[in-house]
């Protein structure tokens, strides 16, 4: 089957910066991949070439097999939801219209309902609504259009919790009951780690990690207890981070373990944390060992 | 095509731009001049004003706005550059053989009351829209067109390039109408130049308008291309 | 919503609270499995996570497809999950228990005791 997105050598660079360099993906129909990285990564650049709103300088890329820039029959079958969406002077209801007459899948039931679980006012200005709720009229209209192909890009930027768990789950009921391949970029990867299927990290414009979420989670895992016991633990093992405090460690490992090892981790009175896949993947972009991770 | 439509009635979510104000301003012109020929003694051949003008400035507006304002969000809703322009285009199309066909009743109507009963030569315009109304129709459709066209061009001109560009693209248009100047002068056409002007008729200069027009349209096409939201 | 861990795969620990539901008994033999839908809209997760969960049963025999309906719980799931946990029931539990007693000092005889009578809670005094 033809992968959805292709990306072959893909290369973005501007007057003073390269932000995207030699980068080589593909994305699989029906799938939902999580596009991961630190800011400036390249993730916007990305799908900002993806969805025609820029050219590469280098490389090539394809969606449902064609370039997208400039192409009509790739463009509507995709739907971009992007950070910060400008609009004109609208009221919430003129925007959903408005997407409801390009989107050849929409669905109008969904919209209201959308609209509804929201809270947004649909004749109020959408200059007017606050941050949250912006971003809000994007991704009810990135659901409602039932795109083949959906990219989120940090769509959430205000929303609180709640709302951001309201996403999730209408996202995923979406999803599963009409599946569609879905892009989603985002700082806050605990909070989908379970929804994502592929996971893609960028650094610096280059891909770190490209694999099924499943094989990156559960890779890592930190051996707490008394010094001695760890160390004899871990000796043999990619130790990706270590800590200590007096006569206790706290040693980060990247090998999975086994059962056999599990039972010795209980012998040696060990305690077993798995690493988040948020952790995961901040080891895997490189970060400084005593560097802070911020949630 | 149904594509292109949708881009029209995308900007017609705001009819009161596109609709309402441009016939309110010149409704508005035409009450000013109106009172101005109240109060000014008239002569013989009546009173011709450009009043009509502000019609036309206010739709090159129109343009520049679909092409700033209107633009970002257009372009989200999954089609091409070239698309949303052509969509607009469309648009302005059709408005303009509505809206020229408004200026020709009103002409006709003027007519027939001898300058609205003062004199008063507001739709009028001498020499290439006091004519039969056919060509009248065609005439303001021409210029209506060009009109928003080039209103359009400097939106897309000033998106892409901002500020400076636009100056630049100013600066370019009053060196090609110098170029012009200094070429006529160098060839001694001058007076060609002048009998052209006096012996064309309406018609061949709403052909030439239509170049015109057509040329702005060429041009923001090739501007739309690369620009970016 | 209940809670899923960060250490096995997703998918496994799907497959093992299903199993475990077979096994007390909850999802009796013949009873129709939850959709993977169903499953991903519970746990929150992505479907093709949770379907990987029921083929993991399915290939195991615990689960068996019916063209058009769904998936349901095979005649015997029960009794061959059973034997198979009866098998990883010594290193699950006995083994780390075994260690631990040791460690602690407690003889095979008191473990007997304690493992035998309700007079544990009082502190080891045997009745």
């Amino acid at each position: 089957m033809t992968p959805t997105i292709s990306a072959t050598a893909l290369g973005r660079r501007y007057r003073d910066q390269v932000a995207l360099d030699d980068v080589s993906l593909t994305v699989e129909p029906g799938t939902v991949t999580g596009l991961l990285g630190r800011n400036g990564a390249g993730k916007t650049t990305l799908m900002r070439i993806i969805t025609g709103l820029e050219f590469p300088s280098s490389g090539d890329l394809r969606v449902f097999g064609e370039t997208p820039a400039e192409n009509d029959s790739v463009l509507r079958r995709m739907v971009f939801v992007r950070e910060e969406q400008p609009y004109p002077d609208f009221q919430v209801r003129h925007a959903i219209r408005v997407a409801s007459w390009f989107y050849p899948n929409w669905d109008e039931d969904l919209a209201q309902q959308l609209l509804r679980d929201f809270e947004l006012p649909p004749r109020r200005r959408i200059k007017r609504l606050s941050r949250g709720m912006r971003s809000a009229v994007g991704i009810v209209i990135g659901l409602a259009a039932r795109a083949e192909l959906t990219l989120f890009d940090e769509p959430y930027a205000g929303l609180d919790a709640v709302a951001r768990q309201l996403f999730y789950d209408r996202l995923l009921a979406e999803f599963a009951e009409h599946p569609r391949t879905i892009l989603l970029s985002t700082h806050l990867i605990d909070e989908v780690a379970d929804l994502l299927e592929h996971v893609v990290m960028l650094d610096h414009g280059r891909v770190v990690l490209d694999a099924p979420a499943d094989d990156v989670r559960g890779t890592g895992m930190t051996v707490n207890g008394p010094v001695t016991a760890v160390e004899e633990f871990v000796a043999d093992r990619t130790v990706l981070r270590r800590q200590r405090l007096g006569s206790r460690a706290s040693v980060t490992i990247a090998d999975p373990l086994d059962l056999a090892a599990h039972d010795q981790a209980r012998a040696l009175r060990l305690s077993l944390e798995p690493l988040s896949l948020q952790q995961l993947l901040v080891h895997a972009a490189g970060v400084p060992a005593d560097e802070k991770v911020s949630a | 095509m149904n594509t292109l439509v949708n881009v029209g009635r995308y900007h017609l979510v705001d009819r009161f731009t596109w609709l309402a104000l441009p016939w309110g301003i010149m409704a508005f012109s035409f009450l000013v001049n109106i009172g101005v020929a109240l109060a000014v003694p008239t002569g013989p051949r009546g009173i011709y004003t450009g009043g009509l003008v502000s019609l036309y400035i206010f739709m090159l507006l129109c343009g520049a706005l679909s092409m700033t304002r209107a633009l970002p969000f257009g372009l989200m809703m999954g089609i091409s550059r070239r698309t949303y322009y052509a969509g607009t285009a469309l648009l302005v199309l059709t408005l303009a053989v509505v809206y020229g066909l408004g200026l020709t009743l009103l002409q006709v109507v003027e007519r027939a009351t001898n300058g609205w009963g003062l004199k008063l030569h507001y739709f009028r315009i001498p020499w290439i829209m006091d004519g039969p109304w056919y060509e009248t129709w065609l005439t303001s459709f021409v210029l209506l067109v060009a009109f928003v066209l080039y209103g359009m061009w400097y939106g897309l001109v000033f998106r892409r390039w901002s500020l400076p560009g636009l100056v630049a693209f100013i600066a370019a248009q009053i060196v090609v109408a110098l170029l012009a100047v200094v070429a006529v002068s160098a060839t001694h056409s001058w007076s060609g130049v002048g009998h052209f002007f006096t012996t064309v008729t309406a018609l061949a200069l709403t052909g030439v308008l239509a170049l015109i027009a057509l040329t702005m349209g060429f041009g923001g096409l090739t501007t739309v291309r690369r620009v970016t939201i | 919503m209940p809670a899923l861990d960060e250490g096995t795969p997703l998918f496994v620990q799907i497959a093992e609270q299903l199993a475990d539901d077979i096994v007390d008994g909850v999802l009796a033999e013949g009873a129709r499995v939850p959709s993977t839908n169903e499953l991903a809209a519970f746990y929150r997760i992505n479907p093709a996570t949770a379907a990987k969960g029921i083929n993991l049963l399915v290939d195991e025999a615990v689960l068996e497809k019916r063209r058009g309906i769904g998936m349901f719980v095979a005649t015997g799931a029960r009794e061959q999950l059973r034997a198979s946990r009866r098998k990883r029931f010594a290193e699950q539990y006995v083994d780390p228990m075994l260690a631990e007693a040791n460690r602690l000092g407690i003889d095979t005889d008191t473990l007997v005791t304690l493992i035998q009578g309700p007079g544990w809670h009082n502190g080891g005094s045997t009745p």
